[in-house]
């Protein structure tokens, strides 16, 4: 893969966070740039699902700056304290980025269609049909043209999950998070999801992705970081990573993640 | 049978008016009581902590209490606060206060049984927090509650009949000043018996119907 990016668009600098007395990110500093593609692996309760939290804003944190295109996002400092931005502007802030999860989240009593359209109606404020264009143009980007006015109970767990990355995509976030895609899915059903994630890739799309499946980080990443203990042990290029890891650490890891 | 229908023929316009306020009592009570309901289920859940322990007082105190010693209160207590209260709006207060506490409880319940995955959802594509609940966890949570908010509509027709204790004219009562002037008890509460039943069962249907409309 080429790392023909453009600006950096994600800066993280000096992220704490904790919850109670378990310091679970102990000053992260990642930066992500405009188009690039960046996997973050790591053994469960390394932080990195808590990282990309941060990011969408679903979590507090309680140190160091996430500044997204120039802005930075989450809290103001006014008399050199930190506040949280009200929820108005933190709203603002997260439809910047699209959040995938790993259990899809889709709205159950809404149509794969209405699951698409909400967010273009009531945050983009779009004409209804001009929202209904959108979100059928990105049903079919996904490869789900046919399904259309299925509620996501009427539809497999792959269809939900690509239901789920159109309504992320749908609202044009200048960057996409997907937080373990394929975790919750059934093995014959991942392959769908990581083709559809590709093909974003090949287009262009800026992606953060958490992800256990080391041969999809591998194929897709500009760069995989390596997290462990709260902090990014090692990053690089997918091949010098995977290859040659510098820590004992991330070869323990990749061994293990091996079986 | 010919004496009871003719009692029954001069009782008609009592008989009617009974009705009639007894479902004005309950109607008014549910819409006051779903508006108070829906915002004291909303605080239980997301309010300030403050706000929420007084939600949650006001909420054990009207359910641990019987609804006859509400309409004794609001009828008695109501006038001493220097309010100027009717004996219907008396009990109207009354019963929407018993509506409310009862369905903020079945709101806080039916809002909670929504996960927490489809609040990040909803956020994560930047809704605010009111069209949050306005299109993600209420029509979710709702669904959850119409069963039990038609079993409160029915409860607070029966509850209704209470108010003949502060001298409002609904259905019961009105059977009692009946059967004083005829005495004919067994047959006049038997009509009254089968007129309540008849309401509930249309409020059941009502519910029923629009189960069927929310599950399509």
């Amino acid at each position: 893969m080429s790392a023909a990016q453009g600006r950096p668009l994600l800066q993280i600098r000096g992220l704490h966070k904790h919850f109670r007395d378990v310091e679970v990110l102990k000053g992260v500093d990642l930066e992500v740039h405009e188009r690039e593609v960046v996997s973050i692996i790591g053994s469960s309760g390394s932080g990195k699902t808590t990282l990309l939290r941060c990011v969408n804003l679903l979590e507090e944190f309680d140190g160091g700056e996430i500044v997204l295109d120039g802005e930075s996002i989450g809290y103001r400092l006014r008399r050199g304290r930190r506040h949280r931005l009200p929820d108005r502007l933190l709203s603002r802030q997260r439809a910047m980025t699209g959040m995938v999860f790993q259990n899809f989240n889709l709205f159950p009593h809404l149509t794969a269609l209405g699951n698409v359209m909400l967010g273009l109606t009531k945050v983009r404020r779009m004409q209804r049909d001009e929202a209904r264009a959108l979100a059928e143009n990105w049903l079919a980007r996904v490869g789900l043209a046919q399904r259309t006015g299925y509620y996501p109970s009427q539809l497999s767990g792959g269809q939900q999950q690509r239901v789920a990355i159109a309504r992320a995509l749908a609202m044009n976030p200048k960057l996409v998070l997907l937080d373990e895609v394929t975790s919750a899915l059934d093995p014959e059903l991942v392959q769908e999801v990581l083709a559809t994630v590709k093909s974003l890739a090949d287009e262009g799309a800026t992606l953060l992705i958490v992800t256990h499946e080391m041969g999809f980080a591998r194929q897709v990443s500009h760069r995989v970081v390596f997290m462990d203990k709260g902090l990014i042990a090692e990053q690089g290029p997918p091949a010098q990573v995977f290859e040659r890891p510098a820590s004992a650490r991330l070869a323990e890891f990749l061994g293990s993640a091996r079986h | 049978m010919d004496r009871f229908l003719t009692q029954l023929w001069l009782a008609r316009d009592a008989i009617v008016g009974g009705v009639l306020i007894t479902m004005e009592a309950a109607l008014a009570a549910i819409a006051v009581g779903t508006v108070l309901g829906l915002a004291i289920g909303l605080l239980l859940v997301y309010g300030h902590p403050v706000v929420r322990g007084a939600c949650r007082a006001y909420v054990d105190i009207i359910r641990g209490t019987p609804v006859l010693v509400l309409i004794l209160a609001a009828f008695y207590i109501t006038p001493a606060l220097g309010l100027q209260m009717d004996a219907f709006q008396a009990g109207l207060l009354a019963l929407s206060l018993f509506c409310g506490a009862h369905l903020g409880e079945i709101v806080r319940g039916a809002v909670r049984t929504v996960p927490h995955g489809q609040s990040e959802a909803g956020r994560s594509i930047g809704l605010t927090f009111p069209q949050l609940l306005a299109y993600v966890i209420l029509p979710q949570a709702l669904r959850q509650a119409l069963p039990p908010w038609v079993n409160t509509g029915v409860e607070l027709v029966k509850a209704s009949t209470l108010l003949s204790v502060i001298g409002v004219g609904e259905l019961l009562l009105k059977t009692q000043e009946i059967v004083g002037r005829n005495f004919m008890t067994l047959q006049f509460y038997a009509v009254a018996g089968a007129l309540y039943l008849l309401v509930n069962l249309g409020i059941e249907t009502l519910g029923r119907s629009l189960e069927a409309r929310v599950r399509s």
